[in-house]
């Protein structure tokens, strides 16, 4: 049935002439053009500040007395300004990015430019900036990936709700009424975003909860915040943009329900595994492992779905500038989610728990996953709203930068956070100084690496201006340069 | 097939769900504990006064980086190394709010710290500079909690006692401000000296 009412809404796209279809894309770019370059333009500067934050981090850990006497950049205040800037300041940048540009697109007509969700954006922005003012005033909170203050939490919580009541409308408008994979993750995305965050403002600053169910609420919050927030945006991002970079289908595309279902099922139960042996009751934690193990499924459904239609056109992905990017997403999406499925299993953990190796999967997650897909969907988008071309020798330098970089930060985290954790947990025997000089080796690779990744996100940025502010060539001055592309997001399904 | 709807009755059931059962249903479990005893017998200790200001200092200086509240039984290494004789339990923490649990250990856990400090010199010079006493460690040092004044006549009876290199010019001394004070306050009121009856402390234990 399912099949039928979508092979009905393909066959209108299809009716429809080319040229016909690429006057009314121009139409929707058009209108979407102020929100999306703004959103682009913020993940740019985010990232590169959120780097500039993560590589101070990683040096003060080495080297203590670095910037030692300023009481605004103690290591405490710089690494949560680190997470926080890379989550809400550059991931949501990037993931709004690409889905006001494709919930835009998959509705299938111009609907003008939105005052609201210009508002909501603007407002999100100045959210951030006042978190991070917050947290090196000293207002941060103790929970995790929501250490901004109070204040900017409700902030955030606002500003999102315009730009989510922006996305829903929009969505509601859409032409076709068959829905696509990439639709669903971004509505769920937008949904679960306001719910989490409505529910931890509650619980935590509200009606705050007696003491260690704090630490509960935090950790469902911080695990839902990826799960349920930016991995389906950055999962839309794969489902739409892979097609229209490469002209084929998504490999097993019928699949994608049953992965959304279940990605959205264990996920939303999986946030308190990070409490283990911890004070909560031990049947709670123990529903948190279990459903991580549960995410092998929508793991292995995914990665089979993304990896088999990237690797399908391996030799076309070098020849395209989002194609790349978007292998490294994938690929660090299948890494991401097997290792933490191995790193809540008992044995592991009892290993792990404490140690850097968190601080690596959450790198491999957020700039290697989230960062890399998303950087792929912006350009992507990029030449289409200000159509231009992009320049290929920056971009290829950020391209091997950011991936080499990410290689050496997460591959340094991981093995010297496994090391770190070992002597930690294990016995006693080894005493926290000499643990430090364990990790210290190998940061400074972990220093190496964030540098490396600067410098592509400096590079993201030179490109991003670059093709804002040069003056257009002959082709860019003419409708030519975008060809039409193909209506794959409706006939794949 | 229209999916809007369905997306959003799917969604709407998981997260209330998950709300429900690994939120609301711990919560109310085990989420109003009362403290035992009162006063000075009272369990967990109350964090009030001077100690409850450092509490504060402790969150805004972001220790929670590299430090952990919670001795863990069930693994790790946590009653070898004596950051406690028993494991935490959610009666500990019930007058922390917001609760400073932490999930990273570069430094040691801080349970009992109270209890492996008694005086407040030794912290502040560990403040002051880390490295005076443990050449190796990355623990920040929090110097600016400290204020470099000219003597003026007799020596105040707070200034730091520091080693000769580290110690200050003539006529000059480091004494800490009212922020320092609040988290050495802080520091040595966190001890979990008491027993519960949901953890005995392994001592109780093992004369049984
Ligand atoms: C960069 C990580 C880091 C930060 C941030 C940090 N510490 Fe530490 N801390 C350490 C390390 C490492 C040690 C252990 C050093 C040693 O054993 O010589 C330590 C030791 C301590 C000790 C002694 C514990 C014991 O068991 O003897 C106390 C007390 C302490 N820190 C308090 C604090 C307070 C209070 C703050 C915040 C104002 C803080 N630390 C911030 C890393 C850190």
């Amino acid at each position: 049935m399912n099949l039928i009412s979508n092979i009905c809404s393909t066959l209108c796209p299809q009716l429809e002439d080319g040229e016909e279809a690429r006057q009314t894309e121009r139409a929707i770019d058009a209108s979407l053009r102020f929100p999306t370059l703004g959103l682009i333009k913020g993940a740019a500067v985010w990232l590169v500040i959120a780097l500039a934050f993560g590589i101070v981090s990683f040096i003060k850990l080495v080297s203590p007395d670095f910037m030692g006497d300023s009481a605004t950049f103690t290591y405490g205040k710089v690494v949560p300004a680190f997470w926080n800037a890379l989550v809400y300041g550059f991931a949501f940048n990037g993931g709004l990015a690409c889905a006001t540009w494709t919930i835009g697109r998959l509705t299938g007509k111009a609907t003008g430019l939105n005052i609201t969700l210009v508002i909501g954006i603007i407002a999100w922005n100045f959210s951030v900036l006042f978190g991070l003012g917050g947290i090196f005033w000293g207002d941060q909170t103790p929970f995790s990936l929501l250490e901004f203050p109070p204040y900017a939490a409700y902030m955030l919580l606002a500003s999102f709700a315009l730009i989510g009541f922006w996305a829903l409308k929009t969505f509601n408008k859409r032409i076709f009424r068959s829905t696509f994979a990439a639709q669903w993750h971004l509505v769920a995305a937008v949904f679960a975003f306001i719910w989490i965050l409505s529910v931890a403002i509650i619980m935590l600053y509200c009606a705050p909860v007696q003491g260690v169910f704090q630490g509960l609420v935090a950790a469902w919050y911080s695990s839902n915040l990826l799960g349920l927030v930016l991995f389906p945006m950055t999962f839309a991002a794969l489902y739409y943009f892979i097609p229209k970079v490469f002209g084929t289908p998504i490999v097993g595309y019928r699949y994608s329900g049953i992965a959304f279902w279940t990605w959205m099922l264990f996920t939303a139960f999986s946030g308190p595994a990070a409490l283990v042996n911890g004070p909560v009751p031990f049947w709670v934690s123990s529903i948190g492992v279990l459903a991580t193990f549960g995410l092998l499924m929508p793991t292995t459904t995914l990665s089979i779905q993304f990896l088999s239609s990237l690797l399908g056109n391996f030799s076309n992905i070098w020849k395209t500038i989002a194609g790349r990017f978007l292998l490294i997403g994938a690929l660090s999406f299948t890494l991401y989610s097997l290792l933490s499925i191995y790193a809540s299993w008992r044995m592991t953990n009892e290993v792990i728990q404490f140690s850097l190796f968190d601080s690596g999967l959450m790198i491999l997650g957020l700039l290697g996953f989230v960062g890399m897909t998303l950087i792929g969907g912006m350009y992507y988008i990029l030449p289409r709203i200000v159509n231009k071309s992009l320049p290929s020798n920056i971009i290829d330098l950020q391209f091997w930068a950011q991936s080499f970089g990410l290689i050496l930060m997460v591959g340094s985290l991981l093995y010297g956070g496994y090391q770190q954790g070992a002597l930690l947990n294990g016995s006693s025997d080894s005493s926290l100084v000499t643990i430090l000089t364990v990790s210290q080796s190998f940061l400074f690779v972990t220093i190496l690496g964030a540098v490396f990744y600067l410098f592509g996100a400096v590079a993201f940025m030179v490109s991003y201006i670059w093709v804002t502010l040069s003056s257009r060539s002959e082709t860019e001055k003419s409708a030519e340069l975008v060809k039409a592309s193909s209506d794959l997001e409706y006939s794949a399904s | 097939m229209n999916r809007g709807p369905f997306i959003f009755i799917g969604l709407f059931i998981i997260l209330a769900l998950s709300w429900a059962y690994t939120l609301d249903r711990p919560q109310a479990e085990s989420g109003k504990l009362s403290p035992i005893g009162s006063s000075s017998e009272r369990m967990p200790r109350e964090t009030v006064g001077l100690a409850a200001k450092g509490k504060e200092v402790y969150q805004e200086m972001g220790c929670i980086a590299c430090h952990t509240q919670q001795v863990r039984f069930e693994s790790g290494s946590d009653i070898a190394r004596g950051w406690g004789e028993r494991q935490s339990v959610a009666r500990d923490y019930i007058d922390q709010n917001p609760v400073l649990l932490g999930h990273n250990r570069i430094g040691s856990d801080l349970t009992n710290v109270g209890l492996r400090y008694e005086e407040a010199d030794v912290l502040h010079q560990l403040f002051y500079n880390p490295r005076i006493s443990s050449s190796k460690s990355n623990m920040p040092s929090y110097s600016f909690l400290y204020e470099e004044r000219k003597i003026i006549g007799q020596a105040s009876d707070n200034a730091l006692v520091l080693p000769d290199e580290y110690a200050p010019e003539e006529g000059m001394e480091i004494v800490p401000t009212s922020k320092a004070n609040a988290l050495v306050a802080y520091m040595l009121s966190l001890k979990a000296d008491y027993d519960l009856v949901e953890a005995p402390s392994l001592k109780k234990v093992d004369l049984k």
